[in-house]
């Protein structure tokens, strides 16, 4: 019997009309793609300017960056939400090879507790700022620790008992369970989008860049991400049950051999993606102030194509992707309009999966390349 | 002293690897490989694991694209061409580790077996015209005598493939290629599993393939007996290469082989 | 327990011994005999008969994914896109939606003096046929070398990016001042199907409406058993047991998968035309992701793969979705205390459904003949006596 134990050799692919074109694409073609809006507008608007305002009847048209600038800290402190729901997709596709359709609603039903606690802990909109910030850290604590569980339990219910199944089980099971997760989100507030406490004056202007005012919900954003995907990365790369994570992630047969417990090292990275993705609702609901119990779907969508973006089961992949993803979506809404913004992510998530499927910072995959 | 030279191909070569590599990455599959199958000889391929031997059978049957170098099937390139094509011009195999469709009746896998010499497309296939019909019972037909030709009974032929003990499925899947008429029978490792008898009936039977089909074979075997008992010509590789090539009981003898082997015994 | 089942499965084989062969002729005839003087039981604008119609236009559509999902193996989560195709070319062939266009063919005197583009609906049923086996390969063909869960995303980008260009359309100028679409307003006055002879269907009778839907059923289900049984049907099950065996038997790979998620998007359309006349307009709402999970249910719980069962899986969904939800059970909740109606938690019924479906019996309601005993390892009494389990080295020939 042939053993291939050196180096994975790629099962047989059968020639493919284009697979020429993807051999040439690459990571840069790749870059060069999600650069494109950018240095479009960039250049357009320091050439043609883009409208600022009226005076006295005129339109004032302004021709520097700052519009361009205004884009991107909209699209960074969207995309950091995005990066923190895209980690959850990435580590469980990592570890056990399946998209968990139901994490986006994980995510909203974040939000909701995120909220619900609000009015729990008394935190309004005349609430002190001591009192507010220390209501905040518990409701993040509570949140994550609801959304985590109920990832566990996802798992425990849904994807375990299904392990040996044809990976089309398990997929329709998290299919049917991000409706259900839906349906709870619909009775509990209701179908419209509901309007919360703006907590922290989302939008007050803290400084000014370069032109562009930097509201406090862009640092919320970065504040809570870049501690969490810290916390996150050094757990992984220094904890021991952190190398088990990585391990099962590699070979779980070995990793079992080894005497890894890899029940728990998969319930364990849905409790953390479960986590962050209860850290990214109570961000999304301060800095949106408002919620839906349709959000998770659409917030799915985009982090997923966060993480497939990045290279999924990359860490450091969803982060990048959640960003550019950010950036991406700001500039359709600004540029393009709101109604195309969907169709333009669905549309690089297409081209992706398609080109480069191992994404910008991924391995090349089992058999989507 | 060593065997490396290919002897003089006395007919025509149903098959030809012209300086044929395969490389993965940094991995060197299959470094350089140059040999033919002269028509109607049964050919081995052997070598320790690892050799490059499923790799380059890959590549013969277009699964695998060569890194460089060319294959030659009769007067026809085939260095690039898709496996279905290269199917529908007379090449057919079996795998190491039985790929039947488990879900489907043996007959059933037999006669997808026939697919690249059936015609009835999508509008065949939904109106069936009477040659549809026509076609439909006769590949039915041809699938059973098949299953009775590699050795099977009846009440077998429409039991689940997946559901048979091993040595039919093995003989399901060589019916299975079989049907596509070919030219060309690659076997990927066929005494697998089977115990010396078994393998003795499958040589017989490899023979009979040769004269009665007009079958030209060309095998991967670990089993030595098995290759030197039906063997016309062996190839043997290692870590790629190739390192001797001949009759039978000049391989046999052959310093490298045996060195690659460490002493392995005929 | 499973000697019971053993037992009934060897009564069920010696019955089918005994019965002449004309037998399942006779029986199918028997149900279209059925079908077709049902209406004749009920009243002719009932309720039932309105979730009758909806539920045989579900298991057509339930009949084309079957062929995506259950014969070929490809998870297509974005089936809706069809759906809405084939609405649109109802909204587009036979309506005064185009009002720039004075195209008539075979169609009612009122009809031919509207402006717009008016088609027989027949004709437009082999419109959206062919529109939507043309969007199919579209859709297919960036799908060809991904695995199963990313060829699932993919269709469902599609299917949002379908969505989108619905709502979008009326913004989007064709020229002659006409739109795409009408967005969420919906193209509303669309044409009801018409026969010369017979004479415009009318909403106040529903009969003619069944009898339209039944024998599209019958004709789409008729060409799913000849597929089903044929080389091509043989190609695609092979396709989806091991790609890579079957190439290696001579089945073309791109071609073979791009036929596949032609004819189930080309069997979606035609549904989604019939759709479009009956529910009398055609705007952007109707097309929501959730519908693609839906008609997947449907094949789902009826059984991958099998033809029977994904029309079964069709009209049961239909029946609970349009019937038994919305008009019987519906106080069911408030009776028991709870202050929401059941339509509320349709979603999370479905949901739970197909959960408890794919871990209870994934194999479906009638599972395919084919994976019957696949999914579920059974072995029959007979093979049972056999030495050794199937697969291991060393078995008797």
């Amino acid at each position: 019997m042939e053993t291939t134990t050196i180096s994975p050799i790629p099962p047989p692919v059968a020639a493919h009309p284009l697979a020429a074109v993807r051999r040439y694409f690459g990571r840069w073609g790749l870059i060069a793609a999600l650069a494109a809006l950018p240095i479009y507008y960039g250049i357009s608007d320091l050439t043609r300017g883009y409208q600022a305002g009226y005076v006295a009847g005129h339109v004032v048209m302004h021709h520097d960056l700052s519009k361009l600038g205004f884009n991107f800290a909209v699209g960074l402190s969207n995309g950091a939400i995005w990066a923190l729901i895209a980690i959850g997709y990435t580590l469980v596709y990592g570890i056990i090879e399946l998209i968990n359709f139901a994490h986006g609603d994980v995510f909203m039903i974040g939000s909701f507790t995120a909220v619900g606690l609000w009015g729990t802990l008394g935190l309004g909109l005349t609430t002190g700022a001591l009192g507010l910030i220390g209501g905040l850290i518990v409701t993040l604590i509570i949140t994550m620790l609801v959304t985590g569980s109920l990832n566990v339990l996802i798992e425990r219910v849904a994807y375990r008992p299904l392990r040996g199944a044809p990976k089309l089980a398990a997929l329709i099971t998290a299919v049917g369970f991000s409706f259900i997760l839906q349906n709870v989100g619909l009775l509990w507030r209701g179908g419209s989008p509901q309007s919360v406490n703006d907590l922290i004056r989302t939008q007050q202007a803290v400084f000014t860049i370069g032109g562009v005012p930097i509201q406090r919900g862009y640092i919320l954003a970065f504040a809570v991400m870049i501690p969490l995907v810290f916390a996150l990365t050094w757990f992984i790369n220094t904890t021991r049950a952190g190398r088990a994570m990585r391990a099962t992630a590699q070979d779980p047969e070995a990793a079992r051999l080894m005497g890894i417990n890899v029940n728990a090292t998969i319930s364990l990275t849905f409790l953390l993606g479960g986590m962050l993705a209860g850290a990214a609702g109570l961000v999304y609901a301060l800095y949106e102030t408002n919620v839906w119990y349709f959000q998770g779907f659409k917030a799915g969508l985009i982090a997923f194509t966060a993480a497939v973006m990045g290279g999924i089961g990359n860490v450091r992949g969803a982060v990048l992707g959640g960003l550019i993803i950010g950036v991406i979506q700001a500039l359709s809404d600004s540029r393009l309009g709101p109604q195309w913004t969907e169709a333009v992510v669905f549309g690089y998530l297409i081209a992706i999966m398609v080109l480069r499927p191992r994404g910008l910072l991924g391995e090349e995959t089992r058999e989507a390349g | 002293m060593s065997s490396t030279e290919t002897p003089a191909p006395p007919a025509v070569a149903v098959l030809r690897a012209e300086h044929v590599t395969k490389t993965f990455g940094g991995l060197v599959a299959v470094n350089d490989i140059s040999f033919d199958v002269p028509e109607h000889s049964i050919v081995s391929l052997i070598g320790p694991n690892g050799a490059g031997k499923t790799t380059l059978f890959n590549m013969l049957t277009g699964l695998y694209r060569p890194t460089e170098g060319r294959i030659m099937l009769g007067e026809r390139n085939i260095t690039r061409a898709r496996p279905d094509v290269i199917t529908r011009h007379g090449v057919a195999r079996t795998f190491q580790n039985i790929r039947l469709f488990g879900a489907m009746t043996a007959v059933e896998n037999v006669m997808v077996g026939h697919h690249a010499r059936m015609r009835a497309g999508l509008f065949g296939s939904i109106f069936r015209p009477p040659w549809v019909r026509r076609e439909e019972l006769q590949t039915r037909e041809h699938a059973r005598e098949l299953l009775a030709y590699v050795g099977l009974r009846e009440p077998v032929f429409d039991r689940l493939a997946g559901q048979l003990p091993y040595g039919d499925q093995r003989r399901v899947e060589i019916a299975r290629a079989l049907a596509s008429q070919p030219r060309l029978l690659l076997l990927d490792e066929p005494t697998a599993g089977m115990n010396a008898q078994e393998s003795r009936v499958l040589t017989e039977f490899m023979r009979k393939l040769r004269d009665e089909l007009e079958l030209t074979i060309l095998l991967i075997e670990h089993d030595m007996k098995v290759v030197m008992g039906v063997s016309e010509r062996i190839t043997v590789l290692d870590y790629g290469k190739k390192i001797a090539e001949g009759e039978p009981a000049a391989v046999r003898a052959d310093p490298a082989v045996i060195e690659a082997y460490l002493g392995k015994q005929a | 327990m499973s000697e019971l089942r053993a037992l009934l499965r060897e009564w069920r084989a010696a019955a089918g011994k005994r019965l002449p062969p004309w037998s399942s002729r006779a029986l199918a005839g028997f149900f279209i005999v059925i079908g077709i003087v049902l209406p004749f039981g009920f009243g002719s604008a009932s309720g039932f008969m309105n979730a009758t119609i909806i539920a045989l236009a579900y298991a057509v559509m339930s009949l084309g994914l079957n062929i995506v999902v259950g014969f070929a193996g490809l998870l297509d989560l974005g089936y809706v896109a069809f759906y809405a195709l084939g609405a649109y070319s109802l909204g587009w062939f036979g309506s005064g939606f185009f009002f720039k266009a004075q195209v008539h063919v075979l169609v009612s005197k009122v009809a031919s003096t509207l402006p717009g583009v008016h088609l027989n609906f027949i004709l437009i049923l082999i419109a959206a046929a062919l529109i939507c086996a043309a969007a199919g390969a579209v859709i297919g063909l960036p799908t060809l070398r991904l695995r199963g869960d990313y060829i699932a995303i993919v269709t469902l980008a599609f299917g949002e990016i379908i969505g989108d260009v619905a709502v979008n359309g009326q913004s989007v100028h064709v020229g002659g001042g006409m739109t795409l679409t009408a967005g969420n307003l919906g193209i509303s006055a669309v044409d009801a199907p018409y026969f010369p002879g017979i004479g415009s269907f009318g909403l106040l009778d529903l009969r003619p409406w069944y009898w339209l839907i039944f024998a599209i059923l019958l004709v789409v289900l008729f060409v799913n058993l000849r597929l089903r049984d044929s080389r091509l049907g043989r190609a695609w099950v092979a396709l989806r047991e091991d790609e890579v065996a079957a190439v290696s038997m001579g089945i073309p790979l791109v071609k073979t998968k791009l036929l596949a998620y032609a004819i189930g998007a080309a069997f979606g359309g035609m549904s989604g035309a019939f759709f479009g006349t009956y529910y009398t307009e055609v705007n952007a709402g109707q097309f929501q992701f959730g519908f693609s999970i839906f008609i997947l249910a449907m094949v789902i719980i009826g059984g991958l793969g099998s033809i029977w069962g994904a029309v079964v899986g069709g009209m049961v969904l239909g029946y609970i979705n349009n019937y038994l939800i919305p008009d019987v059970l519906n106080t069911l909740p408030s009776k028991l205390g709870f202050n929401f109606q059941l339509t509320e938690v349709e979603f999370g019924i479905f949901g739970f459904l197909l959960v408890i479906m794919m871990v209870l019996r994934p194999q479906g309601l009638i599972p395919e003949r084919r994976r019957r005993l696949e999914l579920t390892a059974e072995i029959a009494p007979a093979d049972a006596q056999l030495a050794e389990a199937p697969g291991t080295p060393g078995g008797a020939a």
